[in-house]
């Protein structure tokens, strides 16, 4: 079921469009990557889906609500890490998470402590959670703004480069607290970030803009094989002879073969996982020893680059 | 869609716990009012020649009876011309001093209410609940209003006190204060150009970039009220019951048209384009 549905989303601000006829969909409990270089129109596209903006042109649907009418109602069911922490820094942590936890309509006394020492404590923040929040570093401040922006256990999430201020290991902490949202209570989240491991770790499916357009979509792997043509395996042996080249240039699906010094690389369209066993026994058939076999995916990174460098939407 | 009054309050509590812990906005709210109940009247009273000094004064108190009006001519009649300088020194002429407290309070809260929380960058969070623009907007507003008119009611009790205690022998056991004329300034008056204030910084908080220039514009609004001061100081008019009703009269038009034209410009996409 889509969570999450754009169609045509469009911003300008004066002559500058921030945002260019953006459509897709996010499935329920799903984590969507939102990739873009600086100023390519990310928080621009989460502040129209969370209400915050009116869009110039175009319709979003958030859980059936649109954007256009039932603005209250959406903001609500979702939860948000803007782009600045947003916190008050001459209020304490605690009393941070305590206005909005009642804003986001949580006004049973019990249940609102209940939720705010969990979320305090997930983040390692509850010894911290008297001293005024102008006191905390980049790091402490990032944590806090997102135990609130879950406060209210949003079905939905917008986290807007949510590990921007973060350490690797806080970070990763990040991430997994992502992944088990998504996992274990089916939040539906979209992810803006230009850290591509984020993204790769993470999204089931990922976007990538540049001046406000689309110009792909789809899960990383597909991605991947956009922008190569060719898929590759490398094979480790320890004594590569010359007549290996001929053997593997046989196998049908192998379309490349090159030699190095201890490393033979073979490039195929076809999926490595169909063509690997045929290669590896006809090596081994040989007399070839085998050191190790390893596929070369490109990572998101090479196309991302490659994508952001050229343009047009191939997607 | 109706306003959730538990809402309004929700806001009015978390700016109130954020700028009573604010000293730009609490100084003021405590210095200006010190000055005015107590150091002025003692001033007045006790600084031989402030006020009273026969050869200098008596003039001015001739050129002030002519423009008073005949209700106030009745309550001089009575009195030496000492008495009747003190009177309508701490009565008359101090009491727009009095509008100055509400236009402060309330100029400097809803500039750190609505203008210092775009500039610290928290509205988007805030703009992101699901709390209506009318109730964060009534709530903002509540919290200008209350703790200014709170003061000036304060203010006004404390120079009562004050004015009543050290005049008490001069006037031979007669308290001068509260009259009409006050009643109508701190109840009437004050409360109008509080709401006249906060409409005005309702209005340029999508515009200005945060706390001081909003300051900076609602600082025109002492004009008015300075030159009430210096116009009846200078006889040209004298602010007695009728001139004060007349004058809330106008103020609460005014109430109505800014707010009508500070709503119109309050929107809250506004508010985020210019917070980049
Ligand atoms: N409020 C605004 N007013 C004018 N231009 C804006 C505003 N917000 C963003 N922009 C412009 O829109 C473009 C996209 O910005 P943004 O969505 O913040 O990008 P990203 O988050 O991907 O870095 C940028 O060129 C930015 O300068
Ligand atoms: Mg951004």
């Amino acid at each position: 079921m889509s969570m999450i549905v754009a169609h045509g989303l469009t911003k300008r601000f004066g002559d500058l469009t921030a945002v260019d006829n953006l459509s897709f969909e996010i499935d329920e409990g799903e984590v969507f990557g939102l990739l873009g270089p600086n100023g390519a129109g990310k928080t621009t596209t989460i502040r129209l889906l969370a209400c915050l903006l009116i869009p110039t042109k175009g319709e979003a649907e958030i859980a059936g609500y649109s954007i256009w009418r039932d603005q209250l109602k959406i903001r609500e069911i979702t939860g948000i890490l803007t782009e600045n922490p947003c916190l008050y820094e001459r209020l304490t942590a605690y009393e941070n998470m305590e206005f909005f936890a009642e804003a986001y309509n949580i006004t049973d006394p019990r249940e609102k402590s209940i939720r705010i020492r969990e979320l305090l404590e997930f983040f390692g923040l509850w010894d911290r959670r008297h001293d005024k929040v102008g006191k905390f570093s980049k790091g402490m401040k990032q944590k806090l703004a997102i135990a609130r922006a879950l406060v209210h256990r949003p079905p939905i999430l917008y986290l807007d480069e949510p590990t921007s201020d973060l350490d690797p290991e806080s970070s990763k902490a990040i991430r997994d607290l992502i992944r088990k949202l998504s996992e274990r209570e089916q939040c539906t989240i979209l992810l803006s970030t230009h850290r591509l491991e984020d993204a790769e770790k993470l999204c089931s499916k990922v976007m990538i803009i540049k001046e406000g357009r689309r110009i792909a979509l789809g899960s990383p792997s597909q991605l991947s094989m956009m922008v190569n043509e060719y898929n590759v395996l490398e094979i480790r042996l320890r004594h590569p002879h010359k007549k290996i080249r001929s053997i593997l240039e046989d196998i049908s699906g192998v379309d490349r073969v090159e030699i190095g010094e201890t490393v033979i690389r073979i490039e195929m369209k076809k999926d490595v996982e169909e063509v690997t066993p045929i290669i590896v026994r006809h090596i081994v058939e040989a007399g070839g020893e085998v050191l190790s076999v390893t596929p070369i995916r490109p990572s998101l990174e090479d196309v991302y680059l490659k994508l952001v460098k050229g343009d047009g939407d191939k997607a | 869609m109706e306003i959730r009054l538990e809402k309004a309050f929700l806001i009015f509590r978390k700016d109130w716990k954020e700028i009573s812990r604010n000293w730009q906005v609490i100084l003021p709210i405590i210095a200006v009012p010190l000055v005015l109940t107590i150091v002025l009247p003692v001033i007045m009273i006790y600084l031989p020649g402030a006020v009273y000094n026969q050869g200098v004064y008596t003039g001015d108190v001739t050129e002030f009876i002519k423009n008073i009006p005949s209700e106030v001519r009745m309550q001089i009649s009575m009195m030496d011309s000492r008495q009747a300088m003190i009177y309508i020194v701490l009565v008359y002429l101090f009491a727009p001093f009095f509008l100055i407290i509400p236009l402060m309070a309330s100029s400097v809260i809803a500039s750190d209410s609505f203008a210092g929380e775009k500039e610290r960058k928290t509205i988007e969070a805030l703009l992101a609940t699901p709390i209506s623009d009318d109730e964060l907007l009534l709530g903002k507003i509540l919290v200008s209003f209350i703790p200014s008119m709170t003061v000036t009611i304060l203010s006004f009790t404390v120079y009562t006190i004050v004015v009543d205690l050290l005049t008490y022998d001069i006037f031979n056991g007669k308290y001068i204060l509260p009259n009409t004329t006050w009643l109508l300034l701190i109840f009437g008056a004050a409360p109008a150009v509080a709401f006249a204030t906060i409409g005005l910084i309702v209005g340029i908080s999508a515009r200005v970039k945060g706390f001081r220039e909003a300051q900076e514009i609602s600082g025109v609004l002492i004009i008015p009220i300075v030159m009430l001061i210096a116009g009846q100081a200078t006889g040209a008019f004298f602010l007695g019951t009728n001139t004060l009703l007349i004058m809330v009269v106008v103020l609460v038009i005014l109430d109505i048209m800014i707010f009508y034209i500070g709503k119109m410009l309050f929107e809250r996409e506004k508010i985020l384009v210019r917070l980049d």
